[in-house]
């Protein structure tokens, strides 16, 4: 009861702070005040009818309406989850693609780099690992280190888009993860990549 | 860890018994222009126990003998049966009295015969060579040691037909390092040079790359994904025990044995990029030998330990490169081919093996160290790659996929004889041909 209060006491200042303040700012404000007062209300509120008070068919009613809202809700939160998921298997879908034996960025390589760039930007709490991969040809020795140089690249071009370079730490597989075990030019040029993989927390 | 042990125990209780010394005269002189193949004659081993031989004994030893034998390249083998009588008839009695006639008539200038005597789990093998042609003994061994090691006692006494014939030792009692995804993921095993007793030397369940023989054949460094970075360890064969003795931020990669058998070349990025260091067998760094913005990897000493090559993007395709072992004179070594890789230092000549990719496929080359006499060994028969030299510098052992799916063979220096080791499912690569071991 004493929190209610507190809290009610609360809203009456802030209420009257912003009224303060809006009525030094002009008349047109009045709107923008009736507005807050429909969002303050952040205490859920108390049911106003007591149980005993309901009739079976309404209890009926509002249980079936409320599991629906609940429902509603669980579906919100798995459609919140599912698009959450479909971007981030969209970012991590898109590679950066490299010439053979080259970890130089092509003017394709740059794009990829500047979209993958921004979504880091705008998602500071998701940090990625960028892996560096080659197509088979040549030693698993030199792709090691073919694949660090393109992991390398591409992160230097993230960094100097202004992503952290700790949220970005880079691993190189050579040719030991290939998208596509075909031997042609299709699936190597799928395999030189650099992937960047979201991290879990 | 119980078969390293049962090797050491093979060879405590294996005692070698010379008969004479060798002579010491050569044969065969491998690297004469008139070189030809010496005709020699080997018999089917006599049982000297009373059992019969229902293992088969006397006919593995015949096979893996004429193997041996075969694959040097040096011996025209003559068929017992062309004898009038029987080997066994001509031979009867006294166990040295050969006819020396009799043989000489079928064009044998030497012959190899000997006997086994098997007591259970121990098998007990005499062999002797003679000149025909002379009439005379020249070598015989006698070898005690388990059943299972019987292909291992006939390597070793080719070894030494070898040494009587060339005045050099063969490498038949060696064994070639890969890496296979046979199992699905990339272990370490190791083979005999013939290819049999194949044995998984890893369990890492993850990327395991790259296994570099010490120089005395106990260890085996490599590379691995064991702990989610690329890192490198060693493997001590006699106790199975392995130890990570490289884990910097970065790759930890491509570890080669100094012929002093006391440093490895490596290569870390520790410092942000692909560099060759030489560190300690503990991990500790000695020296940073390159320092360049490209990729530097895949080091290959030169017997003497004084120059190393290496593979390098710096002039802007990967190429062959020579450097002394403190970093410096370095100098390109391949020109007239693209892309060349995985380069590796006969340890008997200034002589550099290694791949490259012409015509859309990677085949094996051999080069001086100084550049010139470029030889192109295979052709038109898929990629060729991961060449490593035998200890005596004649053979080199390779991956191929001329038959489907990468495996290994080994031809000699020239490109002739050719030979496909095993027939596992998979991918083999990753070669390193081990020292001798004895």
């Amino acid at each position: 009861m004493f929190k209610r209060l507190s809290i009610n006491f609360l809203v009456i200042v802030l209420m009257l702070s912003l009224s303060f303040c809006l009525s030094s700012c002009g008349k047109d404000a009045v709107k923008e005040d009736a507005l807050y007062e429909e969002v303050i209300p952040l205490v859920p509120e108390e049911p106003e009818i007591l149980p005993g008070e309901v009739s079976e068919q309404e209890k009926a009613l509002t249980e079936e309406q409320l599991r629906e809202e609940a429902l509603a809700e669980q579906r919100e939160i798995e459609e919140a989850a599912r698009r959450e998921a479909q971007m981030k298997e969209e970012f991590e879908n898109v590679d950066v693609h490299f010439d053979f034996d080259q970890f130089s960025l092509t003017v394709e390589a740059r794009e990829v780099l500047a979209k993958k760039a921004s979504w880091l930007l705008d998602h500071p709490d998701i940090n990625v690992e960028i892996e560096g991969h080659c197509d088979e040809r040549g030693t698993n020795e030199y792709n090691l280190a073919l694949g660090e140089r393109r992991a390398y690249t591409a992160k230097k071009y993230l960094v100097a888009a202004g992503v952290e370079t700790k949220r970005i730490p880079t691993i190189s597989y050579g040719e030991e993860r290939p998208l596509d075990t075909d031997y042609n030019e299709t699936a190597w040029a799928k395999n030189r990549r650099a992937h960047l993989r979201i991290l879990s927390d | 860890m119980r078969k390293s042990a049962a090797f050491f125990i093979f060879f405590l209780i294996l005692y070698l018994c010379h008969f004479r010394f060798a002579y010491a005269k050569v044969y065969i002189d491998i690297d004469s222009p008139s070189f030809k193949k010496f005709p020699i004659a080997v018999t089917h081993f006599g049982n000297l126990g009373e059992a019969v031989d229902r293992e088969g004994i006397s006919k593995e030893i015949y096979e893996v003998l004429t193997q041996d034998l075969e694959v040097s390249g040096l011996f025209n083998l003559i068929d017992p049966s062309y004898l009038l009588k029987t080997p066994e008839d001509s031979e009867s009695g006294s166990k040295d009295r050969i006819n020396f006639r009799d043989w000489s008539l079928i064009g044998a200038e030497a012959l190899i015969k000997g006997n086994f005597f098997c007591n259970g789990q121990i098998i007990e093998i005499e062999a002797k060579l003679y000149d025909i042609f002379r009439g005379h003994f020249v070598m015989g061994k006698r070898y005690v040691g388990k059943r299972k090691d019987i292909r291992r006692i006939i390597h070793r006494f080719t070894d030494e037909v070898l040494f009587s014939f060339t005045g050099e030792r063969g490498v038949f009692d060696t064994k070639i390092a890969f890496v296979s995804d046979r199992l699905g993921n990339n272990e370490i095993y190791t083979m005999d040079f013939d290819g049999y007793n194949a044995t998984k030397i890893t369990d890492h369940k993850s990327i395991v790359l790259s296994p570099s023989w010490s120089t005395k054949g106990k260890r085996i460094a490599f590379t691995s994904y064991k702990r989610g970075n690329p890192d490198i360890y060693i493997k001590d064969l006699a106790t199975s025990r392995e130890s990570r003795i490289s884990h910097h931020k970065g790759l930890n990669i491509a570890p080669a044995w100094s012929p002093d058998g006391e440093r490895l070349a490596v290569t870390l990025s520790k410092d942000g990029n692909p560099e060759i260091y030489v560190i300690d067998k503990h991990g500790n760094e000695l020296k940073r030998l390159t320092n360049h913005w490209g990729i530097d990897v895949s080091a290959a000493w030169s017997p003497d330990g004084k120059k190393i090559a290496f593979v390098s993007d710096r002039s802007g395709k990967r190429n062959i490169y020579i450097m002394d072992s403190q970093g410096d004179k370095v100098r390109r070594l391949t020109f007239e081919v693209n892309y060349s890789d995985s380069p590796d230092w006969s340890l008997k000549e200034e002589r550099i093996v290694f791949s490259s990719l012409n015509d859309g496929y990677f085949d094996i080359y051999t080069v001086n160290s100084d550049g010139y006499n470029l030889k192109r060994l295979t052709s038109n028969s898929g990629n060729n790659e991961d060449p490593s030299w035998s200890p005596d510098g004649r053979y080199i052992a390779f991956t191929s996929t001329r038959d489907k799916n990468r495996s290994v063979y080994i031809m000699r220096a020239d490109g002739s004889g050719l030979r496909r080791l095993e027939a596992f499912d998979g991918d083999q690569f990753n070669i390193s041909w081990s020292p001798r071991f004895w």
